[in-house]
């Protein structure tokens, strides 16, 4: 017991060691110097009430088990102790069933605290991580901000080639979108601003307040007005104005082009003969919301899409 | 369209950014204009406004020290436009700006064309009302709804501002609410201007409720 104490403490002190093969033998040769009482001792001894072989010592495995393996392990260990103990006795007496309830007692208590101090140090590290990771995403940011969308704006304002000033303007707002983060939305909720194309080609005219809406309604509704928008600058358009209006009860997208316009009763010959085509296929998208859309074109002053999708109540 | 400008518009740049900053006095420099000074923070910003009394003031949104919104609302005080030239993605900080006085927005990506009408504008008095802004300002409006004593857009005001944020310009919207121009032009400066009063009565209240003014 002397030898096996001196062998656990320096096994126990590697926490590579500290597995399950090594708690095993622990409580297996526990149990069995306890269990070797009755020969060590005798039959008389151990009948007179004596404590057995191991004493208290055979509270050791019971605790190891409980830092191990919690309430669970604790008990587990406890009441294999126990079981050996009244085996030896043949009988249940009062300083057995004090032993036994204190062992119990031990494993699952030790067990839980261990189990909550685990969960403590594990919440504590998981906080310290977030907040390194706030820390550094912050500091991109700033370095981002500082240098590299400075340097695209510039090139988007200054180059005479306006496929390059276009290309450096899309990336300055995504890459900007990416460095601030995506604002906190409730669950299920997505903001339909951040879903609008970006693009040198179109302008976007939008309240300050993010427009959440139902997840599955606000992609929906961002590719219907990605359509629109698509539609508009195939067909003569060389902008687009995209104007989001967030009404109480419902929100409204409207996708202008500055192309030719339709004239005054055309419209329906236009929609009959598929140049609407696409602007069907938006109708339907929308519908699908419960929302509805109205075209309305003005000769000279481009042609407007007005998509309206209900907010449900409540 | 744009009024006759003053004989000399006189500038002050504020920008954090070097770059930026020189890029946008070349560009007013080549366009006659003359920058009587340039701030990198929002502290001199001030300093150099109150110094030299600009036509107008070009401010950078987010600057040390005092932002663009604290920069603005100090200036206007002293009769200086305030123009925001602001990066994307700051809507917020924008109507903010917009609030404390400034009449003028205009994105960083804009160009150089662009910028020197919309200082002339400025300094002109009139309000440089992109769609981008005139979406912010309809979506305040809208916030603001039920809002006891908030401001109100008229129809007609309503009407104007979702056109000027759908792209069209002021002479398309006259056309098509068939109205003069300058009258489209007097209801999208009302529209702001309601906004801006009723932005000073509410920081007036708060001061009177912390015990801070009389």
């Amino acid at each position: 017991m002397v030898l096996w104490s001196a062998l656990a403490t320096f096994l126990y002190a590697d926490a590579r060691r500290r597995r399950w093969p090594l708690l095993v033998a622990d409580l297996a040769l526990t149990l069995a110097a306890l269990l070797s009482s009755i020969w060590v001792l005798s039959r008389a001894s151990i009948d007179a009430g004596d404590p057995t072989v191991t004493v208290s010592w055979a509270a050791a495995p019971v605790l190891a088990w409980a830092i191990w393996g919690g309430p669970a392990g604790g008990l587990l260990a406890a009441v294999a102790v126990a079981a050996a103990d009244v085996v030896e006795r043949g009988t249940i007496t009062q300083a057995t069933t004090d032993g036994i309830v204190l062992l119990l007692l031990g494993g699952g208590v030790v067990g839980y605290v261990v189990q909550l101090a685990r969960r403590a140090e594990r919440a504590v590290a998981e906080a310290a991580h977030r907040e390194a990771a706030a820390t550094e995403r912050e500091r991109l940011a700033r370095q981002v901000h500082d240098g590299v969308l400075q340097a695209l704006a510039l090139v988007s304002r200054t180059s005479a080639d306006r496929e390059l000033a276009g290309l450096a303007a899309e990336q300055e707002a995504s890459l900007r979108r990416l460095v601030s983060g995506p604002a906190s939305t409730p669950v299920g909720e997505l903001d339909l601003a951040s879903l609008l194309p970006r693009r040198a080609a179109v302008e976007l005219a939008l309240p300050a307040s993010p427009v959440l809406l139902p997840a599955a309604v606000a992609t929906e509704l961002a590719d219907a007005v990605r359509a629109a928008v698509d539609n508009a600058l195939r067909h003569g358009g060389t902008r687009s104005w995209v104007l989001v209006e967030d009404e109480p009860t419902a929100v409204m997208v409207s996708v202008r082009d500055d192309g030719p316009g339709i004239a005054p009763g055309r419209l329906e010959d236009a929609e009959r003969d598929g140049r609407m085509g696409v602007a069907l296929s938006i109708r339907g998208r929308v519908a699908g919301l419960g929302g509805t859309v109205n075209v309305v074109s003005t000769p000279g002053q481009g042609t407007e899409v007005e998509l309206r999708v209900p907010r449900a109540p409540g | 369209m744009c009024p006759e400008p003053p004989a000399e518009l006189r500038l002050v740049v504020a920008d954090d950014h070097p770059i930026w900053r020189d890029a946008v006095e070349r560009d007013l420099a080549a366009a006659g204009l003359t920058v009587v000074g340039v701030a990198g923070d929002g502290e001199k910003a001030i300093r150099v406004c109150t110094a030299t009394q600009p036509d107008v003031l070009v401010c950078d949104l987010q600057m040390p020290g005092r932002t663009g919104v604290e920069v603005t609302a100090a200036v206007v005080g002293l009769g200086i436009k305030v123009l925001i030239l602001s990066a994307s993605g700051e809507q917020a900080d924008v109507l903010e700006a917009v609030k404390a006085g400034a009449t003028g927005y205009l994105v960083k990506s804009a160009s150089a064309a662009e910028l020197i009408d919309a200082v002339r504008r400025t300094a002109a008095g009139e309000a440089v009302f992109t769609p981008g802004l005139a979406g912010l300002v309809l979506g305040e409006y809208r916030r603001t709804e039920f809002d006891d004593g908030a401001p109100r857009l008229t129809e007609r005001e309503t009407e104007v501002l979702r056109l000027v944020a759908k792209g069209l310009t002021s002479k398309q919207v006259a056309e098509r609410l068939v109205l003069s121009h300058r009258t489209v032009e007097n209801h999208v400066q009302n529209t702001l201007i309601k906004l801006q009063l009723h932005n000073r009565v509410e920081l007036t209240r708060y001061a009177v409720d912390k015990g801070l003014a009389e």
